[in-house]
């Protein structure tokens, strides 16, 4: 998700494929653009949750920040434990989630010399899905301190509940979302579209929504191409810890040219590694599901039990969300379908039954062994609908692991340690 | 059967309008609660694992529904999980609704919120002129509403996370002070102020929701409005009190004790706190009324 450096306290991890570094380097590149553009000459730019619909800024021109992508990327310049202690000092309480609240505490911490990019100037607007109860406190407090405004989007309630709603979200998606939650997130990216135009004078047209959902479409398409040939594919050809980057650099920029190139790319380097029979580890015994954020200040702990126990992680949410979450027909309404990939982008990661009814069919999908989730002590987002899902995958006959550690913070995180525990399980459970 | 509900910023004079109003439901945290501990994940709000223990026991088996509110994450949150637990058989018990309150002050969020409301009141049997009757009825209720009797001790705030009861208000009578804080219960059965009879019940109710602060998603400045209360009541000092599970108001608790020291009140800050109050906050209480006092 970054292209900033690897932690010191983590491990780097390997990487097999060309196009990774392909990734990270246009991701850096992308960084310094972006920095140009917004802090240099004062472009007007957004801040952003990742489920908020990032095509109208993509339509519009306008460069957008998404919160986590900067979280990820102060965590990895190993900033994280610097600013938990500013909110601390500011007198937050130290258990306040963490994941979203980074870029706020960067912010206040008003430190120039510090902090990346000089920190962050002025942006036109944030904009957040109201998903969690801290999230409107947190952006609204990061708006006041910027001097910006907030732009909520409501996280309506989704009373249709569809545990296999995967299998029909890109043709059916009406239905499956719920035509009234649709035409609320449609009413409100209009609003939202006004308030851009009426701030930056830039112009939103919707045939350049039309081809650029296309386009999605086509990147999203390589990438779930790939997720099916990882998922029945063995040896397992590509680690999740290679996965995250080829799926989520793209993601950033979707249905740019490069993305859609990039995805095609990353789709033919997995396809080639298939053919040739090669695997993520020299015996693959193990394949192992990762729920949850990807412990960005710890890459390499994902592919730390190849070797030793044949233990691979295969699967992410990253990589095959990029099917049913994001491919959508367009029919003839780019903005409807376009609302209803981001009204419940959330929602089927996080709660029953779309999680636990996903993630225990991919399961099935790409023979998963055992699943690692991941706890995050203090971030009721990241934390739903796990024990459920947990149960779930159980009762299909896949051990569960639960570690309690975030994504972010690396404080109560220790590489040799947390490994250790997966390898533990791995052979209390009997798969080792 | 009856219905009853769960959270804040519900439409009680909807709920009354169904002459089947069993009021909010209850909750012991004072026990083992191993359907919560299995289904649960730890940043809950402590009512909430009170709740999912009495639905797998089926103590709420009298009830028809149960309605969940929007406007509160974890009663949200909460409503998916018993909708997968019952689909899945691992639960019985009253069917869980949801009222899908939305609170951002933009129309499309008013209209979103009226729509819920008339969906929720047709599931219940509710129509406009029973609901009509019902405001009517609530809002005699309120304007008969005896106001709060004058302390005769100094005023200690609570103010931060709602309390499970009043155990807290007790000890700071045993120290010699009154209390004012909201409990949960208190938050949960707020009416709220009158609601338009000129108009649509449906369209009057709604805007009366839209409009109320007492929730965890309410748009507003809760560090002014703490202020006004401290002001309101006469407050001589003030506890902060947050649990580990608040998702909410630690990201005032700056601001709120800003206000409250500038208002020259002493504050005693409590956070990450134990719901059940078995934690030692009340020798903490003690001792700072005593220095207060001193």
């Amino acid at each position: 998700m970054s292209d900033a450096p690897t932690t010191t306290s983590g491990q780097r991890s390997r990487k097999d494929l060309a196009c990774t570094s392909a990734a990270n380097a246009y991701q850096k590149q992308f960084g310094a653009d972006l920095k140009r553009r917004v802090v240099d000459e004062g472009e007007p730019f957004a801040i952003v949750q990742a489920d908020t619909p990032h095509e109208i800024f993509h339509v519009m021109g306008i460069p957008i920040i998404t919160n986590q992508w900067w979280s990820a990327y102060i965590s990895a310049k190993q900033l994280s434990n610097h600013y938990f202690e500013v909110m601390a000092q500011a007198g937050y309480p130290k258990n306040s989630c963490k994941y979203c609240s980074l870029g706020l505490a960067c912010t206040l911490a008003n430190d120039p010399k510090t902090a990346p990019w000089g920190g962050l100037p002025k942006p036109t607007v944030l904009v957040a899905r109201m998903t969690c109860d801290c999230i409107q406190h947190v952006f609204g407090q990061w708006a006041d301190a910027l001097g910006s405004e907030f732009f909520p989007m409501e996280a309506p309630a989704w009373e249709h509940k569809d545990p296999r709603w995967f299998a029909h979200s890109k043709d059916q998606w009406e239905q499956v979302y719920d035509p009234d939650r649709i035409a609320l997130a449609v009413t409100e990216m209009r609003d939202l579209i006004t308030l851009l135009e009426n701030r930056t004078g830039r112009k939103f047209d919707e045939a350049k929504l039309q081809y650029l959902m296309e386009r999605i479409n086509e990147q999203e398409g390589y990438i779930w191409e790939a997720a099916q040939a990882i998922g029945t594919a063995r040896p397992c050809p590509v680690s999740i810890a290679e996965q995250m980057p080829n799926t989520m650099i793209p993601q950033w920029h979707r249905g740019s040219d490069w993305a859609v190139n990039h995805a095609k790319r990353f789709r033919d380097e997995v396809m080639e590694r298939v053919a040739a029979g090669a695997g993520c580890a020299t015996q693959e015994k193990i394949r192992l599901m990762w729920i949850g954020a990807g412990v960005w200040h710890d890459p390499g702990f994902y592919q730390a039990l190849e070797e030793r126990m044949g233990a691979v992680f295969v699967w992410s949410m990253y990589m095959p969300f990029a099917g049913p979450q994001y491919i959508r027909e367009l029919q003839g309404r780019p903005m409807d379908a376009l609302a209803s990939r981001v009204c419940s982008m959330n929602e089927v990661l996080h709660l029953p039954p779309w999680m636990n009814g996903w993630m225990t069919s991919e399961a099935e999908r790409c023979g998963v062994d055992a699943c690692v989730v991941l706890l995050p002590p203090e971030n009721r987002l990241s934390q739903s609908g796990t024990k459920i899902t947990a149960e779930a995958l159980e009762k299909a006959g896949v051990p569960v692991l639960m570690i309690d550690a975030d994504m972010v913070d690396a404080g109560n995180w220790d590489h040799d340690k947390m490994v250790g525990l997966v390898a533990d399980f791995l052979v209390q459970r009997g798969l080792a | 059967m009856m219905i009853a509900y769960a959270g804040p910023n519900l439409p009680h004079d909807l709920f009354d309008a169904t002459g089947r109003n069993a009021g909010p439901l209850t909750w012991n945290i004072d026990r083992a609660m191993p359907a919560a501990d299995r289904w649960l994940e730890s940043k809950f709000a402590p009512w909430t694992r009170s709740v999912v223990q009495d639905w797998a026991d089926g103590a709420l088996d009298h009830l028809e529904a149960v309605v969940f509110t929007r406007a509160d994450d974890s009663a949200q949150r909460l409503y998916y999980y018993l909708c997968e637990l019952r689909r899945a058989g691992s639960i019985k018990g009253p069917e869980p609704l949801m009222l899908d309150i939305a609170k951002i002050a933009r129309n499309s969020s008013v209209a979103r919120g009226e729509a819920a409301l008339r969906k929720l009141g047709e599931g219940l049997g509710v129509d406009s002129a029973a609901l009509s009757a019902a405001i009517a009825t609530g809002n005699a209720a309120r304007r008969e509403a005896t106001p709060a009797v004058a302390a005769t001790n100094p005023v200690c705030l609570i103010a931060g996370s709602p309390l499970p009861d009043d155990r807290m208000h007790a000890m700071i009578a045993q120290a010699g002070w009154s209390a004012t804080g909201r409990t949960l219960a208190d938050e949960w059965a707020d009416r709220g102020p009158e609601v338009d009879e000129t108009g649509d019940p449906f369209t009057a109710l709604a805007r009366q929701l839209h409009a109320r602060h007492l929730d965890t998603r309410g748009f507003y400045d809760r560090s002014a409005a703490l202020a006004e209360q401290a002001r309101s009541i006469g407050a001589k000092a003030a506890v902060l009190w947050l649990i580990e599970e608040d998702d909410t108001t630690v990201w005032h608790l700056p601001a709120m004790r800003t206000v409250l020291e500038g208002l020259g009140l002493p504050v005693l800050v409590a956070t990450r706190r134990d719901w059940s109050c078995r934690d030692g906050i009340d020798t903490e209480i003690a001792a700072f009324l005593q220095g207060v006092s001193a």
